[in-house]
């Protein structure tokens, strides 16, 4: 079938996990942000909204691609970098 | 190489700084970048003639020259391998540019297919127009353009390099420039003695452009000058892709589409035919999708299950899923190109040519990867890595026609992404045709009462249109 | 202290695709990486071995198998070398056992052989000790932890059920590893580079002493054993007539009555016919 949930979609693609994050979003920032961009720019759907007002974010299945701190104009709430040599995703087409 | 006399390419310098100099210093948020914390290498720091920072197509070019040329160059790539963290579309048109590093480069790249047919289709939710250009032209060497997949085709493309004497090292992410006093004189990786020096860097890191705006040569961008591309790869069994698209052999085609694609979002949806699988994708620009709050794998399902799309994606299983950033906005976000021991060349100086029926920027990445590796060369020659001795490299820019380009076009992404021409014109065009084409008994009508009577439907005055067209015009045609 | 690491490439798990339809593997799509328990192997062995130390990294597999050799030389391993032979078949853990310990027995052999306890594609377990008896030297395997005191290493290693047996091996000895118990370090730019460079050395059977014929080993019969499935247990609903705590208790319980044993008492011959019956009811024997 053609049209397939996030969730396998994602599956196709390859991630070597570091163990250290390389995108860190502050929840002290985020919990007064109203705009919430990061939540619907990211390609990998990897904020969450939380009830409390909070943002889960999860760094491991990302595709390094910068949308997020673009789209955020909250000044210090990404601190972004790229993971370390040789970790991250690997495309094999794209 | 032929250079111009040094009057008149100081001349062209000054020139191309007045235009680029207009925005440094201005960002996002309105105030000057501080002036960041400059380390200087570490003594011990291993030496290169140059250091090439990205293994894209402008990066594998520059070093393929600069090695050729005999120079120590070392090839610094963040990925397992070159290629492994690039996304393009990719309809790869720069097949005569590439032919004069290597000839006939094609029977020997991991190419897809030759595009012989370019559609371009203005689409609203259930209807699409398109103009269709098929030419066998193209069937011929050196082709206009290929098919090709960016993991493979970039690790070929490097190995080219190393081919011709280039030090190429994956798994190695550069974190900063180094200087001493006014110069870059290396860079520093993100690993235990991690720096290294080099006569001439060349930044080649791709959109988001960290080592320029950590160098101070670009400032930070706003959302609505960078667009997001989601792309999915979907298997397809090569008879079907024959029998679908009309292809004869190893032809094939690429698909630009405009209009509802992305519905209110600015952007368009593209779909490439490869050997056993197509290509298929939406962009958006970020603030645009910020904005209306539209995430970009929806539209991309929206996209594959338009009317005109569904059957030509049906049955495809979807092989890889993938994401990357285009700078949008040419001209306007050209950063400065050059400083003592620094150029800058591909997408990470905002090189990449978007426009609606366009979305080039491999051709122009290897073009400027080209230029920088030039004036590498040249600077080498003399011995000088000053700013004013690695000015030739916009001289180079201009001789490959680069900068000219993105120059002449420079209204055309503010036309391009204006609500009109997103959404409305692909709806009239539609719409249009609509009643172009319907029988229903009535008496047939003429061409013009049709157009301003669609227009009048849609409550928008003969005048704006012309002022687009004049847009279009100074955007696209002369 | 010199101490020898044995690397396998294997593929990634999250590359590996099988088709649906054909359960044929999509090697095309396949990326390879140094299977986890190796490369943890190899940080011990680093850790081990200290600066003075000489670490060897080896690898049995096709010139691709270079990338793992790379990464042990990054790291800081001192040399590597790869061992390669057209003639082996595709799963051969004695025949890459044999390749490894010809190796190892020429020139002068390290104090200690560091290995995953299994590699995460086949994951048979059984080169340690098929090394360990071509070296005629003594294996531990599920190894959990390593401390040298001379020519003795006391080693820890991990039985079922969370319990951990501690013991003494007089070196040399092959040491198989868990792929928990370390984790590679980050290479530094210089090992990165220095790896880089490197000319991998190859030995093929003749370097070895080895003839294609010392490969075929005696045609072995594999027996398949399927132990008994547990049998089905019907499922719990509550019982509806009870008051609501009693309920939510045997949910949560899933109404399981804990096993319970049974001692059993009296002279030897009649206990075991006790338990021979026992097994022979529920179709153990
Ligand atoms: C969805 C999409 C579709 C596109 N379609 C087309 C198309 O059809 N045709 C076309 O011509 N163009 C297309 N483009 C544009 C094209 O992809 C880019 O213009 C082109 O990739 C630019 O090449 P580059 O070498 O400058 O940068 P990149 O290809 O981005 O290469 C940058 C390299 O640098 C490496 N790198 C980055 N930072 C570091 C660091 N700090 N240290 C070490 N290495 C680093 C990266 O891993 C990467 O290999 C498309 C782009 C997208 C996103
Ligand atoms: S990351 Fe930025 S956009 Fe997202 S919630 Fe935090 S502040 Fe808002
Ligand atoms: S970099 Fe891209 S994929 Fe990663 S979190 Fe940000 S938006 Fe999502």
């Amino acid at each position: 079938m053609v049209s397939i949930p996030l969730e396998e979609r994602m599956r196709t693609v390859r991630f070597k996990v570091d163990d250290r994050p390389h995108i860190v979003v502050n929840a002290a920032v985020c919990n007064n942000c109203s705009v919430r961009a990061c939540v619907y720019v990211c390609p990998a759907n990897l904020f969450v909204p939380l009830d409390d007002g909070g943002i889960l974010f999860n760094y491991e299945e990302c595709f390094e691609c910068g949308t997020c701190y673009i789209a955020c104009n909250q000044e210090g709430a990404i601190q972004w970098s790229y993971p370390r040599g040789g970790y991250g995703v690997t495309f094999r087409e794209a | 190489m032929a250079f111009l006399s040094k009057e008149a390419s100081l001349a062209l310098v000054q020139r191309v700084h007045r235009l680029i100099g207009i925005k440094n210093g201005s960002t996002p948020h309105g105030a000057p970048q501080p002036r960041r914390q400059r380390s200087a290498p570490r003594p011990g720091a291993e030496h290169f003639d140059v250091i090439v920072v990205g293994a894209g197509p402008a990066g594998s070019a520059a070093a393929l020259v600069a090695a050729r040329a005999g120079l120590k160059v070392l090839l610094l790539e963040r990925g397992e391998y070159p290629g492994s963290k690039n996304v393009s579309g990719a309809a790869f048109y720069g097949s005569a540019i590439l032919n004069e590093l290597i000839p006939n480069w094609w029977e020997q790249a991991p190419v897809e297919r030759y595009l012989t047919r370019r559609v371009l289709a203005f689409m609203t939710a259930e209807t699409s127009v398109a103009i269709d250009f098929r030419t066998t032209r193209f069937a011929e060497p050196p082709y206009n353009g290929f098919s090709i997949l960016r993991p493979k085709f970039d690790r070929w493309f490097a190995d080219q390099a190393v081919a011709a004497g280039a030090f190429l090292l994956n798994a190695a992410v550069v974190d900063e420039v180094l200087w001493e006093d006014d110069q870059v004189v290396g860079v520093r990786v993100r690993r235990d003695e991690g720096d290294l020096r080099a006569d001439v860097v060349i930044a080649c890191d791709g959109a988001n452009s960290f080592l320029a705006k950590n160098a101070g040569l670009q400032r930070e961008f706003h959302a609505h000058e960078m667009s997001l591309g989601v792309k999915e790869v979907l298997e397809l069994d090569e008879g079907a892709i024959r029998e679908r698209f009309h292809l004869h052999d190893n032809d094939g085609l690429a698909i630009e589409y405009i209009g509802a694609i992305t519905e209110e979002v600015s952007g368009g949806g593209f779909l490439y035919t490869n050997r056993d699988s197509l290509s298929l994708g939406v962009i958006g620009q970020i603030s645009s999708l910020a904005e209306h709050r539209r995430r970009p794998y929806e539209l991309l399902e929206t996209f594959k299950r338009h009317p005109s799309v569904a059957p030509l994606v049906r049955g495809g299983r979807v092989r890889e899923y993938s994401a990357h950033v285009i700078p949008e906005a040419g001209w306007n976000m050209l950063p400065k190109l050059y400083t003592g021991g620094m150029l800058v060349a591909g997408d990470a100086a905002a090189l990449c040519f978007v426009a609606g029926l366009y979305l080039e920027g491999i051709n122009y990445a290897i073009q400027s990867g080209m230029a920088a590796g030039e004036a590498a060369v040249a600077a080498h020659q003399e011995r000088d890595f000053s700013a004013r001795s690695l000015a030739r490299y916009v001289e180079r820019l201009r001789a490959r026609h680069v900068l000219t380009d993105f120059a002449s076009y420079r209204h055309a992404p503010g036309l391009v992404n204006s609500p009109r021409l997103q959404n409305l014109y692909p709806e009239l065009i539609a719409a249009g045709a609509e009643q172009v084409f319907r029988v229903n008994g009535g008496p047939k009508r003429k061409l013009l009462p049709i157009a301003l009577d669609t227009l009048r439907r849609a409550n928008i005055s003969p005048v704006h249109v012309l002022q687009d067209a004049w847009q279009a015009g100074r955007s696209f045609g002369w | 202290m010199r101490i020898a690491v044995c690397l396998k490439q294997v593929p990634d798990p999250a590359t590996v695709e099988v088709d649906p339809l054909t359960a044929a593997l999509d090697t095309r799509r396949l990326l390879y990486i140094a299977s986890p328990a190796d490369t943890a192997a190899l940080e011990v062995a680093l850790q081990l071995a200290g600066a003075e130390g000489h670490v060897s990294a080896l690898c049995v597999g096709p010139p691709a198998a270079d990338a793992v050799l790379r990464l042990a030389l990054a790291a800081g391993a001192t040399e590597a070398r790869r061992l390669w032979t057209p003639f082996l078949p595709l799963q051969a853990p004695a025949q890459t056992a044999l390749l490894l310990a010809a190796w190892l027995q020429r020139g002068e052999a390290p104090d200690l052989v560091l290995c995953g306890t299994r590699s995460s594609d086949q994951g048979s377990g059984q080169l340690p000790a098929l090394l360990a008896e071509f070296l005629e030297w003594p294996v531990v395997c599920d190894v959990t932890q390593i401390t040298l005191e001379g020519d003795l290493a006391r080693v820890q290693r991990r039985l079922d059920r969370g319990a951990r047996e501690e013991l003494e091996v007089r070196l040399p000895a092959v040491l198989a590893v868990e792929a928990g118990i370390a984790r590679l370090r980050h290479a530094s730019l210089t090992g990165l580079m220095r790896a880089e460079r490197a000319a991998i050395p190859v030995s093929e059977l003749d370097d070895l002493g080895l003839e294609p014929a010392d490969l075929a080993f005696p045609a072995a019969t594999t027996r398949m054993v399927t132990p008994p499935r547990p049998r089905t247990r019907p499922i719990f609903t509550p019982d509806s007539t009870r008051p609501a705590h009693e309920r939510i208790t045997q949910i949560i319980t899933a109404g399981v009555t804990r096993k319970s044993g049974k001692v059993l008492e009296g002279p030897p011959d009649q206990m075991a016919e006790v338990v021979v019956e026992f097994l022979r009811e529920r179709g153990f024997v």
